[in-house]
């Protein structure tokens, strides 16, 4: 659907930079999740280091996007379909904020564990780590498109995450009692998957308020059967 | 009755609606003050209003908001008859106060305005009249002449329209004398001397500043505890301010009556949001 455009042309000037403000910001987050996850795969130092500078950005970010926000509440006194693209993105930032706090406790682990001999378990985390990804990405998307359903299958996807995380967590449980040598790493580990999980909450968190900004509809602390 | 002298309002069950708007189904069940069936005006051959159908809840607020043109002045006209004033005005349909027909030949229209009490635009104290007459003039029209009476509807009407701490003392001054936001009170305190059921204010806050606005809005918000008011505005925060119900006219059409919160957050109708969210054409 084309949105027609509002008559006072620096309203939709000050909402596209909102706009753009959250889509650097989710970019810059997917980057952040996407090179601490391979500086823990590949142990490369380097990326976990970028991965843990681009924190800073993002946090800059969140509070031009507050700046924003508050900005279009004060000068335009947005209402209906305006308002909550307005509250959903000032709502959505804070979250895309603990995705990136989430890949930067990533890096700093994955560069503890880089300081030791590789862990095969660390495949373990793969999957995780891509099925948490996808969520993010996914829900950015449902945002920016509007999509509801999409967003309403991101939050289903959730409990998916949460059986993979606790799937792979039993593993490394039992490779700590196995091989006590290794058990900072494995905890390390067992960390980091509890990151992504969380990314996952985040993703939800995000969704939820995709689909308050395209449809009013407040699907918060539902039953997954009621959501979907 | 409408042709009895000093019609007492219907008392309806009082709540405070301010702090918590009523939604879509509590409208429902609310009382109606106003039911406007099927009503279309003319001015000559132009149709202004067109077959509108509203249902104006009792002891709340209803805005009625729409660009410039679109009816709205008009169509609370016929709610008092007061497009009867303007020649080659032309009305069909009914519009009934409290289950009464407002049209029913043997109503007298003088009597409607008493009970449909309206404010305008541009406040309109009599020049040549004190304070204190201005209050008093649509008692003293209906013929009631003892003092004492008049003196406690002076003071009451004053007090209710939150201007007497600010008057008393001067109600022998000339009404012009006042403010232009002490002025609108004056003739809002005007109008609740003949103790209206439905007070009309069309666009009372367009010519003043921010806080005699606010002033007004508060006592809008004090006086629907016992009124039913109907506002029409331009200032789409205000109508979101002070209405609990929202009504939005276009090219003399309801496009669509609902509980404010809902109107401004998730209207029903795409003409809705492209207006209130200034996308109109």
């Amino acid at each position: 659907m084309v949105i027609p455009k509002h008559i006072l042309g620096t309203f939709d000037e000050a909402l596209g930079a909102l706009r753009n403000d959250l889509l650097m910001m989710a970019g810059l987050a997917e980057r952040s999740l996407d090179r601490a996850i391979n500086g823990l795969l590949q142990r490369d130092d380097d990326l976990c280091a970028n991965a843990i500078a681009d924190d800073e950005e993002i946090d800059q970010l969140e509070k031009q996007i507050d700046k924003d926000g508050f900005e279009i509440l004060v000068r335009y006194q947005p209402v209906a379909s305006d308002l909550r693209r307005v509250i959903s993105a000032m709502k959505l930032s804070p979250n895309i904020e603990r995705v990136a706090d989430q890949a930067t406790n990533i890096a700093k682990r994955a560069r503890k564990l880089n300081r030791h001999p590789p862990l095969p378990e660390v495949q373990l985390i793969v999957p995780i780590q891509a099925h948490a990804l996808s969520m993010f990405k996914d829900s950015i998307d449902a945002f920016v498109r509007e999509d509801v359903e999409l967003a309403r299958a991101v939050v289903s996807r959730d409990q998916q995450l949460d059986d993979m995380k606790r799937s792979a967590n039993r593993q490394l449980t039992e490779r700590m009692v196995q091989d006590r040598d290794q058990l900072r790493g494995y905890l390390n580990l067992i960390l980091i998957s509890r990151c992504l999980e969380r990314v996952g909450d985040h993703a939800t968190n995000i969704a939820e308020d995709a689909v308050y900004a395209a449809a009013a509809e407040d699907i918060r602390h539902q039953t997954l059967t009621a959501v979907v | 009755m409408l042709t009895q002298v000093m019609p007492q309002p219907q008392v309806v069950e009082d709540r405070d609606r301010a702090a918590i708007p009523p939604s879509d189904a509590e409208a429902e069940s609310l009382p109606m003050a106003v039911q406007a069936k099927n009503v279309s005006m003319w001015y000559g051959a132009k149709r202004a209003v067109d077959n509108v159908t509203m249902d104006i809840p009792a002891k709340a607020v209803t805005a009625i908001i729409g660009p410039s043109g679109c009816g709205k002045s008009t169509f609370i006209r016929a709610l008092n008859r007061m497009h009867e004033l303007v020649p080659h005005t032309r009305v069909e349909g009914t519009v009934l106060l409290n289950g009464e027909n407002l049209y029913s030949s043997d109503v007298d229209p003088a009597i409607v305005r008493r009970r449909v009490g309206m404010v305008f635009q541009k406040s309109n104290p009599f020049p040549t009249m004190s304070i204190g007459e201005n209050v008093i003039v649509g008692l003293r029209l209906n013929g009631v002449r003892d003092r004492k009476f008049l003196n406690e509807h002076l003071e009451k009407s004053l007090r209710m329209a939150a201007l007497w701490d600010e008057v008393k003392d001067d109600l022998h001054k000339s009404g012009t004398s006042l403010s232009g936001g002490q002025q609108q009170r004056l003739c809002i305190a005007r109008a609740l001397a003949v103790e209206p059921e439905v007070i009309l204010m069309d666009e009372p806050c367009s010519a003043l500043d921010p806080i005699a606005t606010a002033k007004i809005e508060e006592l809008i918000q004090d006086l629907k505890k016992h009124y039913t008011i109907v506002i029409v505005t331009h200032n789409m925060q205000q109508a979101g301010r002070v209405s609990d119900f929202t009504a939005f006219l276009y090219m003399g059409r309801l496009i669509e009556f609902g509980a404010t919160t809902k109107i401004f957050t998730n209207p029903g109708q795409k003409q809705t949001e492209d207006y209130i969210t200034g996308r109109f054409g």
